[in-house]
């Protein structure tokens, strides 16, 4: 299967959160774990997600080898294996490795896989009213992010 | 296990109208989305939205009807709250006349009708609710003006797009959601923001014009001031279509853009740009929002923005600023009843005789309601009902508020929660959310559509406000006004369409086909059947025909004395995306996202008093003190403060639920020599204050 991604195209995030409660709604999550975050720095908006590295950080500092990639490279936490070490919350870079406390387990984003498979969207991404939350195929990612510069240009 | 079964309706986080696909397993909605086939969502859903299971389920919901007892509130059946207030209201009525119960709503929901329907068969005159200073206002000084109201067009592409005090991304705008103004900017659109504070679009815009707060109507004279002098206008339009032009025009002259600059504080190059752009690019539309109507200048800066639309042909006109042709169903004024009160009740009206626009558009004020409960003048009242509304945090001087509404012989509050305005009741009826009810959604808006909303789950015994009001009707005598069943009330309000209420729900909306430019056949509904710029029905009723700023009673300019004391100017009422108005804050999803209240601060504001970025801070008026949590924003003035509205905590001790710790009504006042003189608007939005750093916090 092809290789898939999500990526935010922070310049047009206007901080509205809708991403946040969808992904909560989606996962069952209480308050706690963020998978996706959205920082307020006014008047920018600094959105904080797993990017699903190629080489991912959470994954070499993992001791327990709960965390691996699908087939189609999601990077995902198996909870039944995670020892609640913290190593892959320390590890990302991004602030997208979060615990859980209730559970004590690491959790992160998932990609909606199960959503995908039956042919949706991510939960964030139906939400967003600016439609910054592109995801797809990586090189698709690229082309849109692409047209979307060629399109910036052309306008100004 | 039981199936997941999805259900189409339609939300009513805010105002309304965003299409939902609700999952719903055995009996139980376990998730919402946005359902990408409804035009108004188009798919997509906010926070607010989107955490209506916590809001449903949430543990401390009231989920049947109670009765306040001298050992607390105690859990009573339908019929004796609906038994109880009938009486008390009848007894009221035969004591002291039908005026002296008053009726009241909160922001815009689509029971407004029902609630109207209601008041006007009881005979109250008096009906309370925030369309003094919000929407109702545009609507009325737009119907004095041109008609109706004009809507940003977003669908019909704009090429320049004129953000006037409004984030259509964070706040509803009352019509369309922002997902169609950003599919329009998206397209390639010329972008104005005008609006104290940076926010996302302002820094996005072509052009910024930071106003000192409060000063809209000086700048839109400013703007129409270049427009009239470098001859932007549309003369044929002008000619043919407007009433009152050389008045007009000698009053704009009196605007100068020097002296524009000076109220304003927006540099005289910038607005002259500003209004080249806006008048040289079509079409263009302006996206107007609140501020501009929560201060003594309500109806004028609604009518000179009017004006600009007009005199630029962007009225009626694609991409512009438009009538949108309403759906086939029957309207809120044909439904509310507002005929069929006595003329006689009418003339009771609270304050009527002084703002006869309000009046016009069947609203009181609220301090004139405030009043008549304290002082028993013009005449007592001395009950209340009070649908979805906690005016003791959303009203001006929320500490007059909360005697006023403390001294009521009887009070009934329909609502989710124990609010603080609540706890001030006698009997609380418990509201359905938008899961649990039949409707036809956006019923009073004037986008052109209307949404089906259909019941998805039943929680406890919470009943759907419409329905409230059909059967405390039925109880004082008004059965041959009301139906069986709720489902034949919606049937009446959809016959023109052809269609009952289970069709309705089948297609999901409807929509009219919309037609441009409509005044070329039938000119535009007002006196003079023209863009009144010289409205002869203000000037009527005694007041000024043409459009003037008013300096705003508590600023520096014209209160310096208070200056030493409260050097800054507090520009209250901040939205978050993540709160409607005063709810939501015991949403823990949402809370987490926002848990603290927030003053937005200059960095040099926050150094000249020794105040950190995430300190908590007293900001103090004339009125009172409370406190927010402060953040700094480089892109305020810093001589503006500017503060969140709507904060309380259902966590903290009842019955208070701390309604005067962080409320930023505590601060503002509501003396009526701040009012807007037609339409009463009081000023929510502009005043003097302090700030310091809490200690040990």
């Amino acid at each position: 299967m092809d290789r898939v991604a999500l990526l935010i195209m922070s310049e047009d995030c206007m901080g509205c959160h809708a991403c946040e409660v969808a992904c909560k709604q989606e996962h069952g999550l209480d308050v706690g774990p963020r998978l996706i975050q959205v920082v307020e720095r006014a008047p920018l908006f600094v959105p904080l997600y797993c990017h699903h590295c190629s080489r991912a950080p959470c994954q070499v500092a993992c001791p327990a080898d709960a965390i691996s990639r699908d087939d189609r490279d999601i990077v995902l936490i198996d909870e039944e294996a995670c020892i609640g070490c913290l190593a892959c919350v320390e590890a990302c870079p991004f602030g997208a490795a979060q615990f859980d406390e209730e559970r004590n387990v690491a959790v992160k984003c998932d990609l909606c896989r199960e959503r995908l498979l039956d042919g949706g969207e991510p939960a964030c991404a139906r939400a967003c009213p600016t439609r910054c939350i592109v995801w797809g195929g990586v090189k698709s990612i690229s082309e849109r992010v692409a047209r979307r510069a060629a399109a910036r240009q052309l306008m100004t | 296990m039981g199936e997941t079964k999805q259900i189409r309706t339609s939300c009513r986080g805010c105002h309304g109208g965003c299409g939902v696909i609700a999952h719903v397993k055995e009996g139980r909605v376990t998730k919402v989305e946005g359902d990408s086939e409804a035009p108004i969502g188009r798919g997509t859903m906010c926070s607010k939205g989107l955490a209506v299971t916590q809001l449903a389920y949430h543990p401390d919901r009231i989920l049947y009807p109670m009765e306040k007892t001298d050992s607390g509130w105690e859990r009573i059946s339908w019929d004796q709250a609906l038994d109880t207030i009938a009486d008390r209201f009848r007894g009221v009525v035969e004591e002291h006349g039908a005026e002296s119960i008053v009726v009241g709503q909160g922001t815009g929901r689509d029971y407004e009708s029902f609630l109207y329907r209601f008041a006007n068969l009881l005979g109250t005159p008096n009906v309370l609710t925030a369309g003094h200073m919000c929407y109702v206002s545009r609507v009325g000084a737009t119907l004095i003006t041109c008609g109706n109201l004009p809507v940003s067009d977003f669908e019909g592409e704009p090429k320049c797009l004129v953000v006037w005090a409004n984030n259509p991304l964070w706040a509803n705008p009352d019509e369309y959601k922002g997902v169609d103004f950003w599919a329009a900017y998206q397209k390639g659109t010329r972008l104005i923001v005008i609006d104290p504070r940076e926010g996302f679009l302002a820094k996005r815009a072509e052009l910024w014009l930071q106003l000192r707060p409060g000063t809209d109507a000086a700048l839109a004279l400013g703007f129409l001031n270049v427009i009239l002098e470098e001859g932007l206008y549309d003369e044929e339009f002008v000619e043919r279509y407007v009433h009152g032009w050389e008045a007009f025009v000698d009053r704009v002259e009196e605007y100068p853009l020097g002296k524009v600059e000076e109220i304003t504080w927006v540099d005289k190059g910038l607005i002259r740009e500003a209004a080249r752009v806006y008048a040289t690019t079509k079409p263009a539309c302006i996206q107007w929002g609140v501020p501009i109507e929560q201060t003594i200048n309500c109806t004028d800066s609604n009518r000179l923005l009017t004006a600009l639309m007009a005199i630029t042909g962007n009225l009626d006109a694609p991409g512009g600023n438009v009538f949108f042709v309403p759906p086939p169903v029957r309207v809120v004024s044909e439904f509310g009843l507002h005929r069929d009160l006595p003329k006689e009740q009418r003339a009771k009206r609270l304050g009527g005789d002084q703002y006869k626009l309000a009046s016009r558009v069947a609203l009181v004020t609220p301090k004139a309601v405030w009043d008549a409960i304290l002082t028993g003048e013009p005449y007592p009242v001395v009950a209340g009902l009070l649908c979805g509304t906690n005016p003791v945090v959303t009203r001006a001087n929320a500490k007059e508020v909360h005697a006023a509404l403390s001294k009521l012989e009887f009070l009934a509050v329909i609502d989710f929660f124990l609010t603080p305005t609540a706890e001030l009741a006698d009997i609380f009826l418990p509201a359905a959310t938008w899961l649990e009810q039949d409707y036809v959604g956006d019923f009073w808006k004037r986008h052109g559509y209307v949404m089906a909303r259909q019941k998805v789950v039943e929680i406890g015994e919470c009943w759907q406000d419409h329905k409230i009001f059909q059967e405390l009707g039925k109880r004082m005598g008004q059965e041959e006004h009301w139906w069986a069943t709720l489902e034949d009330a919606l049937n009446y309000m959809l016959e023109p369409s052809g269609m009952d209420f289970r069709e309705f729900v089948r297609g999901g909306y409807l929509k009219s086909e919309m037609r441009y430019q409509k005044y070329e056949e039938k000119g535009f509904s007002t006196p003079t059947g023209k863009v009144e710029l010289y409205s002869t029905l203000l000037e009527k009723w005694g007041y000024d025909p043409l459009p003037q700023y008013r300096e705003i009673p508590e600023s520096p300019v014209s209160r310096p004395d208070l200056a030493e004391q409260y050097p800054y100017i507090l520009n209250a009422g901040l939205r978050t995306p993540v709160f409607f108005h005063s709810e939501h804050r015991m949403i823990p999803w949402l809370r987490e996202i926002r848990p603290d209240p927030l003053v937005e601060i200059h960095p040099a504001t926050a150094k000249r008093h020794g105040i950190e970025d995430g300190q908590w801070a007293y900001i103090e008026s004339p009125r009172g003190r409370i406190k927010q949590r402060v953040k700094l924003n480089s892109g305020i003035d810093p001589r503006v403060v500017v503060a969140e509205h709507g904060w309380w905590y259902l966590e903290a001790e009842a019955p208070d639920h701390g309604w005067d710790v962080s409320n930023v009504n505590v601060l503002t006042d509501n003396d009526p020599a701040g009012y807007d003189p037609a339409m009463g608007s009081t000023n929510l939005r502009v005043l003097l204050c302090s700030i310091s750093p809490c200690q040990n916090e």
